[in-house]
């Protein structure tokens, strides 16, 4: 390159080198060439259900998520492995999400929404944030959520696009961030005590305002 | 008697000065005492009542209400006696003084009773008198009481007075007159044009009547004497009131009996015209100005608002009732419908809230929503648009039928491709059922049904020559047929011929 004494203001000095291009790292490079590892311990209770779907488990996130996964028997969980060919490094994370929903009790097709959308989440809360109850009540407030046969239950998620699991006095709910919210409120309500009903025409309301937006 | 009356007044004194209270409890003096007054009383009224059954109150064994009954008896007619006494004593007053001279010279106590009433009557007839006199002269009214005033003041001197006068000469009237002229003089301005109606009835009056004007009638003890001839002319009105009121009694002429009433009837119409006025002849009345329950013995004339209530009477019953019936007949009850209330606005679609699992997994959920926002046509159908597919091909359906009852604007049905197998119904049936509106064009056209050439021919309709002839095609055809195929597979087909004959082989065919 000829350098030449700067006589005007525009002429710069020296011309720069050309911008350096650097690709985003991949994940395998990440961490100086280490593997990124995530691991996921099994509750018992998921223990059979996970061995009866591990196929459907493993394919998506061998093939399209390009991940390692493997059952470590011993240890009683999921490891998550990125392989070279990763593409991006929020894949792992994204398995490891899907791993987890479907441990808390998700089904697979629902916890797949994971692997596919960005903007699911999984929130999980417990009745007794909302409210102390004790003994009887508390059976009673699990029955009330549920609903008879679960259709209280049902009602909620077809109305709100989202996906609940009941565990006992645990609460889990699966979907994006505005469905999670009116999921969640309605949960609070029954759990407080109100009727089914009315926690009917809530829904009803807010589930046509939303559907409005489109 | 003298003991028995003493005895009496003292029962009375006795009952007077009786306590009321004691007269509630029942004491045996008590009622002797009252029996002996009450006898006592009778007794000395029995003179007076002429029509009494009764000589003496009888006491002894009769209980209260019969000795009432004993009194009563002669106290009734009495009564009557007494108040025609005392009508009599007003027309004719002097006839009370004669019954009081007559009454100075009995000393019983009972005339001296009989008095008092006489000279309480004799007063009320000296008012009355005056009254009288008041009514018929009301423009010389004040002057007239005053005079009526004096007049019975005078009266009743008259008979004290000694042997100064006599019927003629009277001082205190002279004195009043006096007075009196002098009144008359201020008045004279006021009531000038009266003057000349009385100096007419003067004129009459004078013409007939002198020696009356100073000697006075021989009914009328109080007569009045004139002197002057001025003061006649009230004097004779005044006499001649006096004098009508005589004449009254004497008979008057036609003419002057005519006039009397004319007086009369004017000051009768007079006294009604300065007379306030009766509360109906008055413009505006509160109930505070006429009497109590005035206004319920007049006939008042107001408008009435509402419609009065109508008579109930048998045909008003009978056509109610005819109306009733007929009505019920036709069933035309005027019954109240509601008005159909119009629907401003679409109804809302209500999204009904699915309890059921929904059998798709959330990851196809947001697949569908996120291609229905990117591309709605392609977008499969949603539930509530299934609905409305559904809905609409049944009402199609529906809509068909009934077009085809309607024959006039029948539209033919819409060609579905679809494979469905055609059943060949006879023609005959669906005409029954809507002659018009069938289109047969679905069916299988006869050529469809059969296609044959020639002339056809049943089983039963061939001659026996015929049915041999088909035989023998048939079994021709089948001959050629059989070679054939023996030529092309010769393994495969078995010669099925058999010694029976043919009939076995053809009827297998056949069938």
């Amino acid at each position: 390159m000829s350098t030449e004494a700067p006589a005007t203001m525009e002429i710069e000095s020296n011309p720069l080198p050309p911008k350096p291009k650097f690709e985003p790292l991949k994940p395998h490079e990440m961490s100086d060439g280490r593997v990124q590892f995530r691991k996921v311990s099994v509750p018992p209770h998921r223990y059979s259900p996970l061995k009866k779907c591990w196929m459907d488990i493993y394919t998506p996130v061998y093939e399209q998520m390009k991940i390692d996964i493997r059952m470590n028997l011993k240890a009683r969980k999921v490891e998550l492995k990125t392989r070279p060919d990763t593409p991006d490094v929020s894949n792992l994370q994204k398995c490891a999400d899907f791993v987890q929903a479907f441990m808390l009790g998700f089904d697979v097709p629902d916890a797949i929404a994971l692997l596919r959308l960005d903007e699911l989440y999984v929130e999980s809360f417990e009745i007794k944030d909302v409210k102390t109850l004790r003994g009887e009540h508390l059976s009673r407030a699990i029955g009330r959520l549920s609903g008879k046969g679960g259709k209280t239950k049902f009602a909620i998620e077809n109305a709100t696009k989202t996906r609940i699991v009941i565990a006992d006095s645990k609460i889990h709910i699966l979907g994006s961030f505005a469905n999670m919210k009116i999921a969640r409120d309605s949960l609070c309500s029954l759990i407080l005590g109100s009727p089914a009903g009315k926690v009917y025409s809530k829904l009803r309301q807010v589930s046509a305002r939303l559907a409005e937006r489109f | 008697m003298a003991a028995s009356i003493e005895a009496a007044v003292e029962s009375l004194r006795q009952i007077r000065i009786t306590e009321p209270p004691l007269w509630l409890v029942p004491k045996q003096e008590l009622s002797e005492a009252v029996r002996a007054a009450s006898k006592h009383l009778f007794a000395s009224l029995k003179p007076h009542s002429p029509k009494s059954p009764f000589d003496q109150l009888l006491i002894e064994g009769f209980d209260a209400e019969q000795i009432w009954q004993q009194i009563d008896l002669q106290s009734q007619p009495l009564l009557s006696n007494l108040r025609r006494e005392v009508k009599k004593f007003e027309k004719n007053p002097e006839e009370i003084s004669k019954l009081k001279e007559a009454v100075k010279e009995g000393k019983n106590e009972k005339v001296l009773e009989e008095n008092e009433p006489d000279d309480v009557d004799e007063l009320d007839e000296d008012d009355d008198m005056d009254l009288d006199e008041v009514e018929e002269e009301d423009e010389d009214g004040e002057q007239e009481e005053k005079e009526s005033g004096r007049e019975e003041d005078g009266e009743s001197e008259e008979e004290e007075r000694g042997g100064i006068e006599d019927k003629f000469l009277k001082i205190k009237e002279l004195q009043e007159y006096l007075e009196d002229e002098e009144e008359a003089v201020e008045e004279e301005d006021d009531k000038l044009g009266l003057f000349d109606k009385y100096d007419e009835d003067d004129d009459d009056d004078l013409g007939n009547a002198r020696y009356e004007v100073f000697f006075g009638t021989k009914n009328n003890k109080g007569s009045k004497e004139r002197t002057k001839s001025r003061d006649m002319l009230e004097e004779d009105s005044e006499s001649d009131d006096e004098q009508n009121v005589d004449k009254r009694r004497d008979g008057l002429s036609t003419h002057e009996k005519e006039d009397a009433e004319l007086q009369s009837k004017i000051k009768q119409m007079e006294k009604e015209n300065l007379d306030p006025k009766v509360w109906t002849m008055r413009g505006e009345v509160t109930a505070a100005q006429r009497q109590k329950n005035s206004a319920l013995e007049v006939d008042l004339d107001f408008e009435h608002n509402v419609r009065p209530a109508p008579v109930i009477t048998e045909e008003v019953t009978a056509s109610l009732e005819d109306l009733i019936k007929s009505r019920i007949a036709t069933g035309l009850f005027d019954d109240v419908q509601k008005a159909p209330s119009v629907t401003s606005k679409a109804p809302r679609e209500i999204k009904e809230l699915d309890e059921n699992k929904s059998k798709k997994g959330l990851a196809e959920v947001y697949e569908e929503e996120f291609v229905r926002k990117t591309d709605p046509a392609s977008a499969p159908l949603s539930f509530s648009d299934e609905l409305k597919k559904e809905a609409s091909m049944l009402f199609k359906k529906l809509c068909l039928k009934l077009d085809a009852l309607s024959h006039f604007h029948f539209a033919p049905k819409p060609v579905v491709e679809d494979m469905s197998i055609q059943t060949n119904v006879p023609a005959l049936v669906m005409e029954e059922i809507a002659p018009m509106a069938v289109s047969d064009a679905a069916m299988l056209a006869p050529e469809e049904v059969f296609a044959g050439k020639g002339d056809i021919k049943e089983e039963a309709e061939l001659t026996k020559a015929e049915r041999k002839r088909r035989r023998a095609n048939k079994k021709r055809k089948f001959k050629a047929e059989a070679a054939k195929r023996m030529a092309k597979k010769p393994r495969e087909v078995a010669p099925v011929y058999s010694d029976d004959g043919d009939y076995s082989i053809c009827s297998a065919f056949k069938s």
